[in-house]
């Protein structure tokens, strides 16, 4: 069955700069389809714990965006869902076609009651908490998911019928089929982020093999105000840790896993998560190895500065490769440079390794009539990249976030307002159409 | 004071591939994962330090560059791909060319054409010499005795040794004076260090015990091949000449006959493994050869397949055959050694055992 919708603007990606740009399109009076892969909208923003350099509480400030995109009558949130191919029609617009994926459950009936997810007998990894904890096969992505409906993961999911013998309001439907429909848009905004390097590839720092080596995303929810744990320890046997080192650059300037770029938030989030980690265990010793500290945005060499206050301790010298003891304590081989260029090993209790970004080049498939630009990273092709940083090589498309490189979260919020902007004169053109109830004329 | 020389860089480059060298941010990882780092050297950032800085001096002082063995660990790892095992290589072709006092080493370095003009010019020589001085000439059956009379073989023996000899330790001399003397400020050094400390040279003339710190093992034992294949043709040719040099047959169980089976299978086995490892680039070391590395492996190549055709033409009884390789062999082994041994690639047999020696003296009077 296919039916066929009507948007002015159809963005792709739910997280921060999808949500920004889709509220300001509809500030502007412009129909928004927000189409987004997880059960939930938000991203990876509201999964950390503060921002630098204010040290604001990420969530408290990505929670009421998700809120307002989902009750602004404008925006169509259509989350469990995904693109599936961007066609151009004859008259110069597109047509999306969007597979939405079934959650076994009915998002009419759902209340977000959680029974389901607390009779489910399954227990597999909790995505959203990167594997620190687990989640039931029946479940809702986290206490503050937009929209708050539970899904069944059916990879894991034995169909048991537990949840549909619990559930209040009837909703478990296993019956559910994937449904494709087929959305005409006038214009795209790609808000398609990120992915985080995937850090078993630096095969010597052992992530994934050495429980206390972790990633500083696993290192965000210990410090969150929904820590899995309630509290921050280690991994490998919950001991509280009291000697934390951090490695920053993993995955990015580094040519050997081909990266050479700069991830442009690696410095700045681990600064502030040595600062958050000092106020969550008073008496922890935090080691920062580092190659430079680009401490390049306003206040953020003050907090460079306020950490090494602290008592936070900056080494210079890539970490070279890590080594577990008998009682999992890591003793990691580096380069003291500052201090006679001398070989050094040195044993901390856990280590977080803070990982860059890597683009999602996958995105480029989705178009079938034209062929979406790359830089030769993988990132998208910002072709105007002086004059207009949101336009893409294809007419009405746009771009928003960390689609065409890395951005720390202000720099994505700027550039969705900016590709709203864009995407705002565009249709204006296209679809004869005037901005907001103000109408536009130029003379 | 330190001189500081900006132009040293592009001086380097004519030595190798080190145009990488300015991307070093000094991150410090070759370092932490050089197998030789950490017992008194922190191979290879200082050197990379040195030579970004253009720090001539230092590097002229310094024996570190002869104690790395390019296993390619720093190479793989850097995350700047300066190729740090490279830059060292580099550094040791242009010690080499210092070390050296008449200034030759460094024309056949530099250029390609002077060293392929040497190098002809000596197989020439060579070729003329013979040709004035090899003896009867006998068709019936292979006289390789008579073709070149002991008598004569041993003066050439002696002329190329003494050249050898004098170039070898006066420059040998001029490392001691760069590396030790310039780093001890004045201070001396007690006599029984000297004697001492020389057990160094010996085990890893003979062992190079330390190339086996590398994580690959297998470079370790076919270098070591090598050496004890040319180490053996050399003791075979020089203090065995009369009793290898002959038209006697000798049974198969003969110890010289074994010998020199031993070493010209180990040198063309040797020579073959590196000339396709460099045609392949399959480890770090070989991926980018110099002019100079592919002349030291054809001479030595062309040597062992020369000598082994000698062998066989005499084996076959052709005469004539036999004594025109192994003319054709003669033209070849004196240019490797006259070119090789005191100016190129083939100094590294004694600069690196003695740098050892040199950098625990000069570490002992300190």
């Amino acid at each position: 069955m296919t039916e066929t919708l009507n948007y002015d603007v159809v963005v792709i990606g739910g997280g921060i700069a999808g949500m920004q740009a889709s509220l300001d399109l509809a500030d502007m009076g412009f129909t928004v389809l927000l189409v987004e892969k997880e059960p939930s909208i938000g991203g990876k923003m509201f999964l950390l714990s503060k921002t630098f350099p204010t040290l604001d509480c990420a969530s408290c400030i990505s929670t009421p965006k998700m809120a307002a995109v989902s009750h602004n009558p404008l925006i169509t949130v259509w989350t469990y869902s995904e693109v599936d191919g961007i066609f151009r029609e004859e008259d110069g617009e597109f047509r999306v076609k969007i597979i939405k994926k079934p959650r076994f459950v009915d998002e009419a009936k759902c209340t977000g009651c959680e029974q389901c997810e607390d009779a489910c007998p399954i227990i597999v990894s909790s995505e959203n908490n990167f594997n620190l904890i687990g989640r039931k096969a029946a479940y809702i992505p986290f206490e503050t998911a937009v929209p708050k409906i539970a899904l069944i993961d059916m990879d894991h999911c034995i169909l048991c019928g537990a949840c549909e013998r619990v559930c209040p309001a009837d909703a478990i439907d296993f019956l559910q089929k994937p449904k494709t429909v087929d959305v005409r848009a006038g214009a795209i905004i790609l808000a398609t982020g990120f992915r985080l390097f995937p850090a078993e590839r630096k095969k010597e720092y052992h992530f994934g093999e050495y429980k206390n080596v972790i990633t500083a995303m696993q290192a965000e929810r210990l410090l969150s105000p929904t820590n899995p744990y309630n509290h921050v320890l280690r991994p490998l046997d919950g001991k509280e840790p009291m000697n934390v080192a951090y490695i920053l650059c993993v995955g990015s300037r580094d040519r050997t896993i081909g990266n050479p770029l700069c991830s442009r938030i690696c410095c700045m989030y681990s600064i502030k998560q040595a600062e958050l980690l000092m106020g969550a265990l008073p008496l922890v010793d935090v080691t920062i190895y580092y190659m430079d500290i680009r401490a390049f945005g306003k206040g953020f060499e003050e907090f460079y500065q306020q950490a090494k206050e602290m008592g936070v301790r900056f080494v210079r010298g890539r970490v070279a490769s890590i080594d577990q003891l008998d009682n999992g304590d890591l003793v990691v081989n580096y380069t003291d440079v500052e201090n006679g260029g001398v070989f050094k090993k040195e044993t901390h209790d856990l280590v977080v390794l803070s990982v860059g970004i890597w683009p999602n080049p996958d995105v480029a498939k989705l178009f079938k009539d034209e062929r979406l630009e790359l830089d030769e990273h993988g990132w998208i092709k910002q072709t105007e990249e002086n004059i207009r940083p949101n336009a893409t090589n294809i007419p009405g498309v746009f771009t928003a976030g960390c689609a065409t490189g890395p951005k720390d979260i202000p720099d994505s919020i700027v550039d969705a307002t900016s590709a709203a902007a864009e995407c705002a004169d565009y249709l204006r053109r296209i679809r004869n159409k005037a901005v907001g109830v103000i109408p536009v004329e130029v003379r | 004071m330190v001189k500081v020389d900006p132009e040293f860089k592009e001086e380097l480059k004519k030595y190798g591939r080190s145009d990488f060298l300015s991307a070093c941010f000094n991150c410090g990882v070759c370092t932490a994962v050089c197998p030789y780092a950490g017992e008194s050297s922190n191979l290879p950032m200082k050197i990379i330090r040195y030579a970004q800085l253009g720090l001539k001096d230092k590097i002229l002082q310094s024996t570190e560059p002869w104690l790395c063995y390019y296993c390619g660990e720093c190479s793989a790892s850097c995350p700047r791909g300066v190729e740090p095992g490279e830059v060292v290589m580099t550094i040791r072709r242009y010690l080499t060319s210092k070390y050296d006092w008449t200034g030759f080493s460094r024309r056949i370095y530099t250029s390609k054409i002077a060293e392929i003009i040497s190098a002809s010019l000596l197989a020439f020589v060579t070729a003329i010499v013979i040709w004035l001085l090899h003896g009867p000439i006998v068709t019936g059956r292979v006289q390789l005795e008579t073709f070149a009379p002991a008598h004569i073989v041993d003066m050439g023996d002696m002329v190329i040794g003494i050249f050898l000899a004098v170039l070898l330790l006066s420059n040998l001399y001029r490392m001691y004076r760069f590396t030790v003397i310039s780093r001890l400020g004045g201070k001396g050094i007690p006599l029984q260090r000297y004697i001492i400390e020389l057990k160094h040279v010996i085990v890893q003339f003979l062992t190079q015990i330390r190339y086996s710190q590398c994580k690959i093992k297998r470079n370790w034992i076919n270098h070591l091949v090598l050496m004890w294949g040319y180490t053996t043709v050399f003791i075979l040719t020089v203090v065995f000449l009369r009793l290898y040099l002959t038209n006697e047959w000798y049974p198969i169980t003969n110890p010289i006959r074994i010998a020199g089976y031993f070493s010209f299978i180990a040198l063309a086995y040797g020579t073959v493994y590196a000339m396709i490892g460099r045609i392949k680039k399959d480890e770090p070391f070989r991926r980018y050869s110099h002019p100079t590395d592919w002349m030291f492996l054809w001479l030595l190549f062309l040597t062992a397949i020369t000598g082994i055709m000698v062998h066989a033409f005499k084996y076959l009884n052709m005469p004539l055959a036999t004594y025109v390789t192994f003319s054709i062999h003669l033209c070849i082994v004196v240019p490797l050694l006259a070119l090789e041994v005191p100016f190129a690639k083939w100094a590294h047999l004694a600069y690196r055992p003695f740098a050892i020696y040199f950098d625990k003296l000069a570490s002992s009077s300190i």
